[in-house]
């Protein structure tokens, strides 16, 4: 069977802005309140049926509904860190606590969305069919989804080094006592860093669905790799996560074509990104840290 | 449907998830590990009991082999998962539930793959009635819950069980007193998850059958709900946990054919369940009952010896 490598790459660049974007969000809040936040999952899937709502159900049209599902996205993640994890932090819960409460938090959430939107898969239309473009087999949604991944590595890099409020997320980060003493308000930074966390795991959710399905479980779906890559980038650290979900991204896309040449089931492409979080867990757990020190 | 079968079926099932929620509460409120991968563990002797019971071994000795293999997998995971810290823990064994489901889904030939296989029931006697079958399982159920209750009762009050509890409160300190926090933890994990697969077993056998579909991530959040509403470290509380939430997910089910709700039901007791989560760990983190005073034997002679010592005196 020939193996059309070049397609293998493309899928890669595709799968790995997936999870970049899908990513970026728990590593920051999982970085600043310390405890992984299982319920981002959920954000990503409420992103993709606020979208579906605004752009099939009410009819505006795939553009102006990322930017309503990442604002209102954005809106539940700080309603939920102010509502839930800041009073439980305040009260001295342990991070298996903040863990549980997140977990029940995404079955709030998951059978919210279930009991509005039904379990029934959901399509979006009007995506385009793809078309061939050299040896590639190439969707417009590719195309976007890879050039929002490039935007939002920019974006952030120019967000977190030059201005003040992305100096601020980076000092909370690293010390929180520290950011506190030197006035910065890290409240006020946790909460944006939730807002802009939400958001991002919403325009996931969008790209996902759009390429997919939307079920309450499209979350569910890819928050393995997504936890795969945070801890593969290191714990709050933006640029190991773009290195880390290229990795993932490929890592995946090579094992597909592997588990076919082995003539086993293409589902444990999952499998995949799980051996790469237990192998960083058990012998790196600071992840690619260390090659980006100044992140 | 006949209303004594539906409370002997509930009584069944509370039995199940007591065991499963015992041995949570041993590893999560004595040695305070985050096993968030518990259906990992009740998948493995579910299907360890399926797979044997059809090669013709006696019930016993299948349940025997759920809770030792369980128990194998609990250790070899234990190896490199307990040296990481809690959240990493916790990450690491939810995934390998996720994995352990996909594989049993994708073998077809392992056992049934999506459509799963048949279980005979442990103890089936021809021509008997759904009572009586419901009779027999609970006396089965509770046999082991009883042994399990008595063996996690007098761990927890031994020094065994104040060695686990001093490295759930504060790791450094016990082990500068010379306990080795992974041997333990790795001891806690393992019969734990032994527990957690003969309740695997009693599962596969009353249900009469495996799917991958029955071992989903929710499995292991409704045993965490049981015991952090029952009460974290306390054997009693726990239980009581497995039967309210138990009791109120019948309730709901019987709801749904009385009341007509705007919303589904199935989807409101679970939205129902997370806000009562998030409400006892903000209102109550210590449960229901708080958690059990160790007693030893020490403890009564020191008291007793107090009294008698106060009786001469006056």
């Amino acid at each position: 069977m020939a193996v059309n490598w070049a397609q293998v790459i493309f899928n890669s660049a595709v799968t790995g802005s997936l999870y970049l974007i899908g990513a970026v969000g728990l590593t920051l809040t999982y970085g600043l309140s310390k405890f992984p936040n299982f319920a981002h999952a959920e954000l990503i899937t409420l992103g993709a049926f606020i979208s579906y709502l605004v752009s099939e159900q009410l009819g505006l049209g795939l553009l102006p509904s990322l930017l309503v599902a990442f604002l209102v996205t954005g809106v539940v993640g700080i309603l939920c860190c102010r509502g839930i994890f800041q009073p439980l932090a305040r009260r001295g819960s342990s991070i298996i606590h903040l863990m549980v409460a997140s977990i029940a938090l995404g079955f709030i959430l998951r059978h919210g969305i279930g009991a509005i939107w039904t379990w029934k898969p959901l399509y979006f239309t009007g995506i385009g069919s793809a078309f061939d473009f050299g040896p590639l087999r190439i969707t417009h949604l590719w195309l976007w989804l890879i050039f929002a991944a490039l935007a939002l590595s920019l974006a952030m890099h120019l967000f977190l080094m030059n201005t003040k409020i992305g100096k601020a997320i980076r000092a909370s980060s690293s010390n929180p006592e520290l950011a506190q003493a030197s006035g910065i308000n890290v409240d006020r930074v946790i909460w944006v860093t939730w807002f802009i966390g939400a958001g991002l795991a919403a325009i996931a959710g969008v790209f996902r669905g759009a390429d997919t399905q939307i079920w309450p479980m499209t979350g569910w779906d890819i928050i393995l790799p997504i936890f795969a890559v945070a801890i593969l980038g290191g714990i709050g650290n933006f640029y190991g996560a773009i290195a880390a979900a290229f990795i993932i991204g490929l890592a995946e896309n090579i094992g597909v074509v592997g588990l076919m040449a082995l003539g086993l089931s293409t589902t444990y492409r999952v499998g995949i990104a799980f051996l790469i979080l237990i192998v960083t867990l058990i012998v790196k757990p600071e992840g690619l840290a260390m090659l980006f020190r100044r992140a | 449907m006949d209303p004594l079968l539906y409370v002997l079926d509930l009584i069944v099932f509370i039995g199940i998830f007591g065991i499963v929620s015992l041995s949570l509460n041993l590893e999560f409120g004595f040695a305070g590990l985050a096993n968030f991968g518990k259906v990992a563990f009740f998948l493995i002797g579910a299907y360890t009991y399926a797979l044997l019971s059809q090669a013709g071994i006696p019930f016993y000795l299948c349940l025997i082999a759920s809770a030792l293999i369980s128990a194998i997998f609990g250790l070899v995971i234990s190896l490199p998962a307990l040296r990481l810290r809690a959240d990493y823990l916790a990450i690491a064994i939810l995934a390998f539930g996720e994995i352990l489901r996909l594989i049993v889904k994708s073998e077809d030939w392992l056992a049934g793959g999506d459509w799963g296989v048949t279980v005979a029931r442990a103890i089936s006697i021809t021509g008997a009635s759904h009572r009586v079958d419901a009779l027999i399982n609970i006396g089965l159920v509770y046999f082991c819950l009883l042994i399990f209750f008595v063996i996690i009762q007098l761990l927890a009050n031994s020094p065994y069980g104040r060695a686990m509890r001093a490295i759930r409160e504060d790791e450094l300190a016990a082990e500068v007193m010379g306990k080795d926090r992974t041997k333990f933890k790795a001891q806690a994990l393992m019969l734990g998850s032994a527990m957690a697969g003969v309740a695997g077993g009693l599962y596969a056998q009353y249900l009469h059958c495996v799917l991958p579909g029955m071992f989903m991530p929710m499995i292991t959040f409704t045993v965490w709900i049981m015991v952090l509403l029952g009460g974290p470290g306390n054997n009693w509380g726990v239980l009581l946990g497995a039967t309210l939430v138990e009791v109120f997910e019948r309730g709901t089910n019987i709801a749904k054919d009385y009341i007509d709700l705007p919303v589904d039901p199935s989807n409101l007791q679970y939205i129902l369940f997370g806000a009562l989560i998030i409400f006892v760990l903000l209102y109550r983190p210590q449960g229901i009952l708080k958690e059990s005073k160790i007693r030893s034997k020490a403890q009564r002679l020191a008291f007793n010896g107090r009294r008698s010592a106060k009786n001469k005196g006056s």
